[in-house]
Protein backbone atom coordinates (compact mmCIF):
# COMPACT_ATOMS: atom_id res chain seq x y z
CA UNK A 1 0.00 0.00 0.00
CA UNK A 2 1.05 3.31 -0.44
CA UNK A 3 2.63 5.44 2.44
CA UNK A 4 0.10 8.02 2.51
CA UNK A 5 -2.71 5.07 3.24
CA UNK A 6 -1.00 3.72 5.99
CA UNK A 7 -0.45 7.24 7.92
CA UNK A 8 -3.72 8.25 7.44
CA UNK A 9 -5.00 4.66 9.39
CA UNK A 10 -1.93 5.43 11.98
CA UNK A 11 -3.83 9.08 12.55
CA UNK A 12 -7.24 7.47 13.06
CA UNK A 13 -6.09 5.03 15.60
CA UNK A 14 -4.38 7.65 17.71
CA UNK A 15 -7.10 9.78 17.22
CA UNK A 16 -9.64 6.74 18.76
CA UNK A 17 -7.86 6.20 21.29
CA UNK A 18 -7.17 10.12 22.57
CA UNK A 19 -10.48 10.52 22.55
CA UNK A 20 -11.26 7.39 24.63
CA UNK A 21 -8.57 8.81 26.85
CA UNK A 22 -10.10 12.44 27.53
CA UNK A 23 -13.74 11.32 27.64
CA UNK A 24 -13.86 11.08 31.44
CA UNK A 25 -12.85 14.46 32.21
CA UNK A 26 -15.87 16.29 30.06
CA UNK A 27 -18.97 17.57 31.46
CA UNK A 28 -22.21 15.28 29.99
CA UNK A 29 -23.97 17.28 28.08
CA UNK A 30 -26.88 19.48 28.91
CA UNK A 31 -25.47 19.61 32.52
CA UNK A 32 -26.89 23.31 33.87
CA UNK A 33 -24.14 23.24 36.75
CA UNK A 34 -21.01 22.01 34.80
CA UNK A 35 -18.04 23.99 35.49
CA UNK A 36 -18.63 25.53 31.75
CA UNK A 37 -21.96 27.00 32.77
CA UNK A 38 -22.54 27.71 36.42
CA UNK A 39 -20.47 26.62 39.17
CA UNK A 40 -16.82 25.14 39.82
CA UNK A 41 -16.80 22.53 42.83
CA UNK A 42 -14.25 23.34 45.51
CA UNK A 43 -14.43 21.28 48.48
CA UNK A 44 -16.44 19.58 50.80
CA UNK A 45 -16.79 20.22 54.85
CA UNK A 46 -18.61 18.43 57.57
CA UNK A 47 -21.57 20.47 58.73
CA UNK A 48 -21.75 20.45 62.23
CA UNK A 49 -22.78 23.68 64.12
CA UNK A 50 -22.22 25.74 61.08
CA UNK A 51 -25.41 25.90 59.36
CA UNK A 52 -26.65 28.01 62.34
CA UNK A 53 -23.44 31.08 61.60
CA UNK A 54 -24.55 30.54 58.13
CA UNK A 55 -27.77 31.73 58.88
CA UNK A 56 -26.92 34.82 60.79
CA UNK A 57 -24.63 36.01 57.90
CA UNK A 58 -21.10 34.98 59.01
CA UNK A 59 -18.88 33.12 57.24
CA UNK A 60 -17.63 30.33 59.57
CA UNK A 61 -13.94 30.51 60.33
CA UNK A 62 -13.11 26.42 58.89
CA UNK A 63 -14.88 27.77 55.50
CA UNK A 64 -12.54 30.42 55.20
CA UNK A 65 -9.16 29.24 56.07
CA UNK A 66 -9.78 26.03 54.05
CA UNK A 67 -10.57 28.97 50.85
CA UNK A 68 -7.75 30.85 51.53
CA UNK A 69 -5.53 27.94 51.74
CA UNK A 70 -6.90 26.90 47.90
CA UNK A 71 -5.26 30.12 46.78
CA UNK A 72 -8.34 31.84 46.84
CA UNK A 73 -6.58 35.27 48.87
CA UNK A 74 -5.25 38.92 49.23
CA UNK A 75 -1.74 38.17 46.97
CA UNK A 76 -3.24 37.08 44.33
CA UNK A 77 -5.97 40.07 43.74
CA UNK A 78 -9.00 37.26 45.33
CA UNK A 79 -11.29 39.08 47.68
CA UNK A 80 -10.50 38.92 51.51
CA UNK A 81 -13.41 36.86 53.42
CA UNK A 82 -13.42 39.54 56.64
CA UNK A 83 -16.26 40.53 58.30
CA UNK A 84 -18.41 43.64 56.48
CA UNK A 85 -17.17 42.48 53.11
CA UNK A 86 -19.33 39.90 52.44
CA UNK A 87 -23.27 39.20 52.60
CA UNK A 88 -25.00 36.11 52.81
CA UNK A 89 -28.10 35.19 51.36
CA UNK A 90 -30.47 32.69 51.34
CA UNK A 91 -32.12 31.79 47.84
CA UNK A 92 -34.81 28.47 47.80
CA UNK A 93 -35.23 25.95 45.35
CA UNK A 94 -36.72 26.90 42.33
CA UNK A 95 -36.44 30.42 42.36
CA UNK A 96 -35.81 32.59 39.48
CA UNK A 97 -32.82 35.02 39.63
CA UNK A 98 -30.23 36.66 36.63
CA UNK A 99 -31.57 33.85 34.01
CA UNK A 100 -30.78 30.66 36.22
CA UNK A 101 -32.83 28.34 38.21
CA UNK A 102 -30.91 28.31 41.43
CA UNK A 103 -31.04 25.28 44.06
CA UNK A 104 -31.27 25.97 47.88
CA UNK A 105 -28.55 27.18 49.34
CA UNK A 106 -26.62 30.03 50.45
CA UNK A 107 -24.95 33.06 48.38
CA UNK A 108 -22.11 34.61 49.37
CA UNK A 109 -21.84 38.30 47.73
CA UNK A 110 -19.04 40.82 47.74
CA UNK A 111 -19.70 44.08 48.37
CA UNK A 112 -18.31 47.34 46.25
CA UNK A 113 -14.43 48.09 46.21
CA UNK A 114 -13.32 45.18 47.42
CA UNK A 115 -11.88 43.44 43.83
CA UNK A 116 -11.68 44.78 40.49
CA UNK A 117 -15.47 45.32 39.42
CA UNK A 118 -16.54 48.05 41.23
CA UNK A 119 -19.94 46.57 42.39
CA UNK A 120 -21.61 43.88 44.33
CA UNK A 121 -20.76 40.69 42.86
CA UNK A 122 -22.13 36.64 43.54
CA UNK A 123 -18.95 34.96 44.10
CA UNK A 124 -19.44 31.93 46.26
CA UNK A 125 -21.95 29.29 46.63
CA UNK A 126 -23.02 26.99 49.72
CA UNK A 127 -25.03 24.09 49.57
CA UNK A 128 -26.39 21.18 52.22
CA UNK A 129 -27.02 17.81 51.20
CA UNK A 130 -26.00 14.72 53.14
CA UNK A 131 -24.62 16.56 56.24
CA UNK A 132 -22.44 17.74 54.37
CA UNK A 133 -21.48 21.52 52.80
CA UNK A 134 -20.37 21.71 49.39
CA UNK A 135 -18.64 24.92 48.48
CA UNK A 136 -18.54 26.15 45.06
CA UNK A 137 -17.01 29.37 43.07
CA UNK A 138 -19.44 30.94 40.43
CA UNK A 139 -17.89 31.09 36.95
CA UNK A 140 -18.46 34.10 34.54
CA UNK A 141 -21.67 33.35 33.07
CA UNK A 142 -23.82 34.00 35.46
CA UNK A 143 -22.85 37.27 36.23
CA UNK A 144 -23.06 38.13 32.49
CA UNK A 145 -27.04 37.41 32.73
CA UNK A 146 -27.74 39.34 35.06
CA UNK A 147 -25.80 42.74 34.27
CA UNK A 148 -25.89 42.99 30.25
CA UNK A 149 -29.30 45.16 30.36
CA UNK A 150 -27.29 47.72 32.66
CA UNK A 151 -24.34 48.30 31.57
CA UNK A 152 -24.78 48.47 27.53
CA UNK A 153 -28.65 49.03 26.28
CA UNK A 154 -29.08 46.07 24.06
CA UNK A 155 -30.67 42.91 25.15
CA UNK A 156 -28.47 41.22 22.53
CA UNK A 157 -26.19 38.65 24.93
CA UNK A 158 -23.48 37.47 21.40
CA UNK A 159 -23.47 41.05 20.12
CA UNK A 160 -22.56 42.70 23.46
CA UNK A 161 -19.84 40.17 23.95
CA UNK A 162 -18.17 40.79 19.93
CA UNK A 163 -18.15 44.27 19.94
CA UNK A 164 -18.38 45.68 23.69
CA UNK A 165 -16.80 43.46 26.17
CA UNK A 166 -14.44 41.86 23.46
CA UNK A 167 -13.95 44.62 21.74
CA UNK A 168 -10.54 45.04 20.47
CA UNK A 169 -10.37 41.10 19.40
CA UNK A 170 -13.10 41.83 16.84
CA UNK A 171 -10.76 44.64 15.92
CA UNK A 172 -7.73 42.99 14.98
CA UNK A 173 -9.80 40.15 13.04
CA UNK A 174 -11.58 42.71 10.61
CA UNK A 175 -7.76 43.58 9.43
CA UNK A 176 -7.81 39.62 9.12
CA UNK A 177 -10.55 39.56 6.56
CA UNK A 178 -8.84 42.59 4.48
CA UNK A 179 -5.96 40.96 4.41
CA UNK A 180 -7.49 37.54 3.07
CA UNK A 181 -9.42 40.03 -0.16
CA UNK A 182 -5.33 41.81 -0.54
CA UNK A 183 -3.91 37.98 -0.82
CA UNK A 184 -6.29 37.35 -3.21
CA UNK A 185 -5.79 40.40 -5.57
CA UNK A 186 -2.14 39.93 -5.24
CA UNK A 187 -2.05 36.23 -6.15
CA UNK A 188 -4.35 36.45 -9.05
CA UNK A 189 -4.29 39.69 -10.67
CA UNK A 190 -2.28 39.88 -14.10
CA UNK A 191 -0.95 43.30 -15.46
CA UNK A 192 -3.42 46.07 -16.36
CA UNK A 193 -6.46 44.05 -15.86
CA UNK A 194 -8.72 46.07 -13.46
CA UNK B 1 -17.03 41.63 -30.80
CA UNK B 2 -19.62 42.79 -28.38
CA UNK B 3 -21.61 39.26 -27.88
CA UNK B 4 -20.03 37.56 -25.74
CA UNK B 5 -19.56 33.77 -25.83
CA UNK B 6 -21.98 31.88 -23.12
CA UNK B 7 -21.23 27.98 -22.00
CA UNK B 8 -25.16 27.48 -21.49
CA UNK B 9 -28.36 28.97 -22.94
CA UNK B 10 -30.12 31.81 -21.18
CA UNK B 11 -33.49 30.77 -19.62
CA UNK B 12 -35.53 33.53 -18.41
CA UNK B 13 -37.12 32.05 -15.07
CA UNK B 14 -33.77 31.71 -13.69
CA UNK B 15 -32.89 35.41 -14.66
CA UNK B 16 -36.31 36.78 -13.87
CA UNK B 17 -36.38 35.41 -10.49
CA UNK B 18 -32.96 36.33 -9.73
CA UNK B 19 -33.05 40.01 -10.68
CA UNK B 20 -36.47 39.62 -8.50
CA UNK B 21 -35.08 38.03 -5.34
CA UNK B 22 -32.11 40.05 -5.59
CA UNK B 23 -33.07 43.84 -3.78
CA UNK B 24 -35.17 41.91 -1.16
CA UNK B 25 -31.76 39.79 -0.11
CA UNK B 26 -30.43 43.31 0.20
CA UNK B 27 -33.00 44.78 2.39
CA UNK B 28 -33.21 41.75 4.38
CA UNK B 29 -28.93 42.02 5.07
CA UNK B 30 -29.27 45.56 6.18
CA UNK B 31 -32.54 44.72 8.73
CA UNK B 32 -30.20 41.92 10.53
CA UNK B 33 -27.21 44.16 10.70
CA UNK B 34 -28.67 46.44 12.81
CA UNK B 35 -30.09 43.75 15.27
CA UNK B 36 -29.41 44.73 18.35
CA UNK B 37 -32.99 44.84 19.47
CA UNK B 38 -32.86 41.39 18.28
CA UNK B 39 -31.07 38.72 16.79
CA UNK B 40 -28.05 39.79 14.26
CA UNK B 41 -24.69 41.26 13.98
CA UNK B 42 -22.18 42.83 12.05
CA UNK B 43 -20.52 39.41 10.67
CA UNK B 44 -24.31 37.85 9.67
CA UNK B 45 -25.38 41.10 8.34
CA UNK B 46 -22.63 41.26 5.83
CA UNK B 47 -22.20 37.69 4.72
CA UNK B 48 -26.02 38.12 3.89
CA UNK B 49 -25.05 40.96 1.98
CA UNK B 50 -22.57 39.19 -0.02
CA UNK B 51 -24.65 36.53 -1.05
CA UNK B 52 -27.11 38.96 -2.94
CA UNK B 53 -24.40 39.92 -4.77
CA UNK B 54 -22.89 36.82 -5.39
CA UNK B 55 -26.08 35.29 -6.90
CA UNK B 56 -26.75 38.44 -9.45
CA UNK B 57 -23.21 37.50 -10.61
CA UNK B 58 -23.45 33.86 -11.00
CA UNK B 59 -26.82 34.79 -13.14
CA UNK B 60 -25.86 37.19 -14.88
CA UNK B 61 -22.23 36.79 -15.61
CA UNK B 62 -18.98 38.65 -14.43
CA UNK B 63 -19.31 41.57 -17.28
CA UNK B 64 -23.06 42.61 -16.06
CA UNK B 65 -21.87 41.42 -12.49
CA UNK B 66 -19.38 44.62 -12.66
CA UNK B 67 -22.27 47.25 -13.82
CA UNK B 68 -23.86 46.88 -10.14
CA UNK B 69 -20.63 46.85 -7.86
CA UNK B 70 -17.56 48.81 -10.32
CA UNK B 71 -14.20 48.79 -8.84
CA UNK B 72 -14.25 51.93 -7.04
CA UNK B 73 -17.08 51.40 -5.16
CA UNK B 74 -15.87 47.79 -3.81
CA UNK B 75 -12.60 49.05 -2.89
CA UNK B 76 -14.44 52.74 -1.11
CA UNK B 77 -16.61 49.89 1.01
CA UNK B 78 -13.91 47.75 2.28
CA UNK B 79 -11.68 50.49 3.32
CA UNK B 80 -14.49 52.61 4.16
CA UNK B 81 -15.41 49.82 7.25
CA UNK B 82 -12.08 49.24 8.50
CA UNK B 83 -11.73 52.89 9.22
CA UNK B 84 -15.13 53.25 11.08
CA UNK B 85 -14.01 50.24 13.49
CA UNK B 86 -10.35 51.16 13.94
CA UNK B 87 -10.21 54.60 13.97
CA UNK B 88 -12.97 54.81 17.22
CA UNK B 89 -10.66 51.64 18.53
CA UNK B 90 -7.46 53.54 18.00
CA UNK B 91 -8.64 56.43 19.50
CA UNK B 92 -10.08 54.90 22.53
CA UNK B 93 -6.62 53.40 23.59
CA UNK B 94 -4.89 56.61 22.64
CA UNK B 95 -6.97 58.62 24.70
CA UNK B 96 -7.03 56.19 27.95
CA UNK B 97 -3.89 55.20 27.86
CA UNK B 98 -3.62 51.67 27.27
CA UNK B 99 -5.42 50.54 29.95
CA UNK B 100 -9.06 50.87 29.46
CA UNK B 101 -10.64 47.41 29.64
CA UNK B 102 -14.13 48.13 27.21
CA UNK B 103 -14.08 50.34 24.02
CA UNK B 104 -13.93 53.78 26.34
CA UNK B 105 -15.22 56.32 23.81
CA UNK B 106 -18.21 57.10 25.97
CA UNK B 107 -16.03 59.07 28.73
CA UNK B 108 -15.08 61.95 26.44
CA UNK B 109 -18.26 62.05 23.91
CA UNK B 110 -20.74 64.50 24.09
CA UNK B 111 -23.38 62.26 23.41
CA UNK B 112 -23.26 61.08 27.35
CA UNK B 113 -24.47 63.97 28.43
CA UNK B 114 -28.37 62.67 27.33
CA UNK B 115 -28.46 59.16 27.49
CA UNK B 116 -25.25 58.26 30.18
CA UNK B 117 -22.90 55.73 29.29
CA UNK B 118 -25.46 52.70 29.04
CA UNK B 119 -27.27 54.48 26.05
CA UNK B 120 -23.49 55.48 24.49
CA UNK B 121 -22.08 52.30 24.35
CA UNK B 122 -25.51 50.69 23.19
CA UNK B 123 -25.52 53.61 20.32
CA UNK B 124 -22.04 52.75 19.62
CA UNK B 125 -22.22 49.09 18.94
CA UNK B 126 -25.53 49.62 16.93
CA UNK B 127 -24.60 52.35 14.63
CA UNK B 128 -20.58 52.77 14.59
CA UNK B 129 -19.65 49.13 15.15
CA UNK B 130 -22.17 46.70 13.84
CA UNK B 131 -21.84 48.58 10.34
CA UNK B 132 -18.11 49.09 10.05
CA UNK B 133 -18.02 45.02 10.54
CA UNK B 134 -20.80 44.65 7.78
CA UNK B 135 -19.58 46.74 4.79
CA UNK B 136 -15.96 45.41 5.16
CA UNK B 137 -17.12 41.49 5.31
CA UNK B 138 -19.75 42.27 2.27
CA UNK B 139 -16.84 44.29 -0.01
CA UNK B 140 -14.19 41.68 0.43
CA UNK B 141 -16.35 38.95 0.00
CA UNK B 142 -17.65 40.33 -3.29
CA UNK B 143 -14.07 40.88 -4.25
CA UNK B 144 -12.55 37.24 -3.80
CA UNK B 145 -15.59 35.89 -5.79
CA UNK B 146 -14.63 38.08 -8.70
CA UNK B 147 -11.84 37.53 -8.81
CA UNK B 148 -11.85 33.57 -8.53
CA UNK B 149 -14.15 33.41 -11.76
CA UNK B 150 -13.14 35.96 -13.99
CA UNK B 151 -12.28 34.56 -17.35
CA UNK B 152 -9.37 35.65 -19.27
CA UNK B 153 -9.86 36.72 -22.95
CA UNK B 154 -6.48 36.25 -24.15
CA UNK B 155 -4.70 32.50 -23.47
CA UNK B 156 -1.49 33.07 -21.77
CA UNK B 157 0.65 29.75 -21.56
CA UNK B 158 2.65 28.55 -18.80
CA UNK B 159 3.88 32.28 -17.43
CA UNK B 160 6.66 33.31 -14.99
CA UNK B 161 5.10 32.73 -11.36
CA UNK C 1 -18.80 -1.78 32.02
CA UNK C 2 -22.42 -1.12 32.07
CA UNK C 3 -22.18 2.26 34.39
CA UNK C 4 -18.82 3.27 32.30
CA UNK C 5 -20.76 3.05 29.06
CA UNK C 6 -23.74 4.47 30.25
CA UNK C 7 -22.13 7.30 32.10
CA UNK C 8 -19.33 8.37 29.43
CA UNK C 9 -20.87 6.75 25.91
CA UNK C 10 -24.70 7.78 26.19
CA UNK C 11 -24.80 11.02 28.10
CA UNK C 12 -22.14 12.52 26.01
CA UNK C 13 -22.99 11.93 22.79
CA UNK C 14 -21.90 14.92 20.85
CA UNK C 15 -18.76 14.14 21.57
CA UNK C 16 -18.97 11.51 19.64
CA UNK C 17 -20.66 11.92 16.80
CA UNK C 18 -18.51 15.37 16.60
CA UNK C 19 -15.10 12.99 16.88
CA UNK C 20 -16.34 11.11 13.97
CA UNK C 21 -16.66 13.87 12.07
CA UNK C 22 -12.98 14.83 12.89
CA UNK C 23 -11.52 11.79 12.19
CA UNK C 24 -13.26 11.54 8.66
CA UNK C 25 -11.97 15.07 7.71
CA UNK C 26 -8.59 14.57 9.02
CA UNK C 27 -7.59 11.24 7.51
CA UNK C 28 -9.33 13.15 3.57
CA UNK C 29 -6.76 15.59 4.50
CA UNK C 30 -3.84 13.65 4.40
CA UNK C 31 -4.63 10.58 2.50
CA UNK C 32 -6.25 11.91 -0.91
CA UNK C 33 -3.79 13.17 -3.51
CA UNK C 34 -6.07 15.61 -5.01
CA UNK C 35 -5.36 19.53 -3.92
CA UNK C 36 -8.93 20.18 -4.01
CA UNK C 37 -10.37 17.10 -2.11
CA UNK C 38 -7.76 18.10 0.18
CA UNK C 39 -9.24 21.62 0.77
CA UNK C 40 -12.75 20.05 1.19
CA UNK C 41 -11.51 17.64 4.38
CA UNK C 42 -9.95 20.55 5.82
CA UNK C 43 -12.95 22.79 5.81
CA UNK C 44 -14.99 19.08 7.41
CA UNK C 45 -12.69 19.32 10.24
CA UNK C 46 -13.24 23.19 11.09
CA UNK C 47 -17.37 23.23 11.01
CA UNK C 48 -16.80 19.96 13.50
CA UNK C 49 -14.43 21.57 15.42
CA UNK C 50 -16.75 24.80 15.77
CA UNK C 51 -19.76 22.05 16.42
CA UNK C 52 -18.07 20.26 18.66
CA UNK C 53 -17.56 23.79 20.89
CA UNK C 54 -20.80 25.48 20.83
CA UNK C 55 -22.26 22.04 21.82
CA UNK C 56 -20.44 22.80 25.79
CA UNK C 57 -23.15 25.56 26.28
CA UNK C 58 -26.20 23.91 25.60
CA UNK C 59 -28.14 23.93 29.15
CA UNK C 60 -31.04 21.70 29.81
CA UNK C 61 -30.94 18.77 28.20
CA UNK C 62 -30.59 15.25 29.50
CA UNK C 63 -31.16 11.69 27.05
CA UNK C 64 -32.23 9.67 30.13
CA UNK C 65 -34.53 11.87 31.88
CA UNK C 66 -36.30 14.77 29.34
CA UNK C 67 -35.25 11.84 25.95
CA UNK C 68 -33.31 15.13 24.98
CA UNK C 69 -36.23 17.43 23.83
CA UNK C 70 -36.42 20.10 26.53
CA UNK C 71 -33.74 22.86 25.74
CA UNK C 72 -32.69 26.24 26.93
CA UNK C 73 -33.59 29.54 24.93
CA UNK C 74 -31.15 31.56 22.81
CA UNK C 75 -29.61 34.38 24.66
CA UNK C 76 -31.49 37.25 24.36
CA UNK C 77 -33.08 38.73 27.02
CA UNK C 78 -37.04 39.00 27.25
CA UNK C 79 -39.40 39.48 30.01
CA UNK C 80 -41.73 36.08 30.11
CA UNK C 81 -38.15 33.51 31.05
CA UNK C 82 -38.76 33.72 34.35
CA UNK C 83 -42.43 33.39 34.87
CA UNK C 84 -42.11 30.38 32.31
CA UNK C 85 -39.19 28.77 33.56
CA UNK C 86 -36.67 29.41 30.65
CA UNK C 87 -32.67 28.96 31.31
CA UNK C 88 -30.60 30.81 29.02
CA UNK C 89 -28.17 28.90 26.93
CA UNK C 90 -24.68 30.37 27.61
CA UNK C 91 -23.16 33.10 25.78
CA UNK C 92 -19.49 32.59 25.56
CA UNK C 93 -19.13 29.90 23.26
CA UNK C 94 -21.19 31.50 20.82
CA UNK C 95 -18.95 34.97 20.71
CA UNK C 96 -15.70 32.66 20.55
CA UNK C 97 -16.53 30.76 18.23
CA UNK C 98 -18.14 33.81 15.20
CA UNK C 99 -14.45 35.20 14.56
CA UNK C 100 -13.14 31.55 13.90
CA UNK C 101 -15.83 30.81 11.32
CA UNK C 102 -14.78 33.96 9.28
CA UNK C 103 -11.14 33.25 9.57
CA UNK C 104 -11.76 29.69 8.28
CA UNK C 105 -13.82 31.31 5.42
CA UNK C 106 -10.80 33.36 4.14
CA UNK C 107 -8.55 30.85 4.74
CA UNK C 108 -10.33 28.67 2.01
CA UNK C 109 -10.53 31.84 -0.06
CA UNK C 110 -6.74 32.48 -0.04
CA UNK C 111 -6.37 28.12 -0.31
CA UNK C 112 -8.30 28.11 -3.91
CA UNK C 113 -6.29 31.32 -5.29
CA UNK C 114 -3.08 29.06 -4.71
CA UNK C 115 -4.88 25.78 -6.30
CA UNK C 116 -5.42 28.36 -9.66
CA UNK C 117 -1.83 29.75 -9.82
CA UNK C 118 -0.69 25.94 -9.32
CA UNK C 119 -2.87 24.24 -12.29
CA UNK C 120 -1.55 27.37 -14.61
CA UNK C 121 1.94 26.57 -13.78
CA UNK C 122 1.79 22.95 -13.77
CA UNK C 123 -1.06 21.81 -16.07
CA UNK C 124 -2.31 19.49 -13.33
CA UNK C 125 -3.93 19.21 -9.46
CA UNK C 126 -2.67 15.82 -9.04
CA UNK C 127 0.06 15.44 -6.21
CA UNK C 128 2.32 12.92 -7.62
CA UNK C 129 2.59 14.53 -11.18
CA UNK C 130 3.43 17.78 -9.71
CA UNK C 131 6.66 15.95 -7.58
CA UNK C 132 7.58 14.41 -11.29
CA UNK C 133 7.62 17.28 -13.08
CA UNK C 134 9.25 19.23 -10.33
CA UNK C 135 12.17 16.64 -10.26
CA UNK C 136 12.49 17.09 -14.00
CA UNK C 137 12.76 21.21 -13.40
CA UNK C 138 15.53 20.21 -11.36
CA UNK C 139 17.54 17.83 -13.58
CA UNK C 140 17.17 19.98 -16.77
CA UNK C 141 18.02 23.33 -15.18
CA UNK C 142 15.33 25.07 -14.32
Amino acid sequence: MKPLTISGFITAILLIALSIYVVEDLPAFGDENSPVNKYVKLFNVDADGLVESLNAGILPLQIKIKIEDMGFNKEENYPTLEEGNYRIEWSEKGSFEGGRLSEGGWDVLINEGEIFYNELIRYYFIKEENRNLTVYRYNFPVRINELTEEETATINIVTAGLADYRGYDTMGEETVILTGAIGVILLLRRRGRL
Amino acid sequence: MTQEKRAYKRDVVIEVTASLMFPFILLFGLYVMMGTGGTGGGFQGGTILATGFILYITVFGTDKGREKMPESVNVFFKSFGLFLYNGAGWLCILFSLATAQWLNMPAFWPVTEFTGIAGARGFLIAYMISVGIGLTVMASFVSQYFDLSMKEDDEMDGDEG
Amino acid sequence: MMEWLIQHVLEKYNFWIAMLIIIIGLTATIVKENLLKKLIGLSIFQTAMFLWFVSLGDVGRNILTTWGLKTGTPPILWEQAAEKGYIYVNPLPNVLMLTGIVVSAATTAVALAIVIRIYQKYGTIEEDEIIEKEKEFERVGG
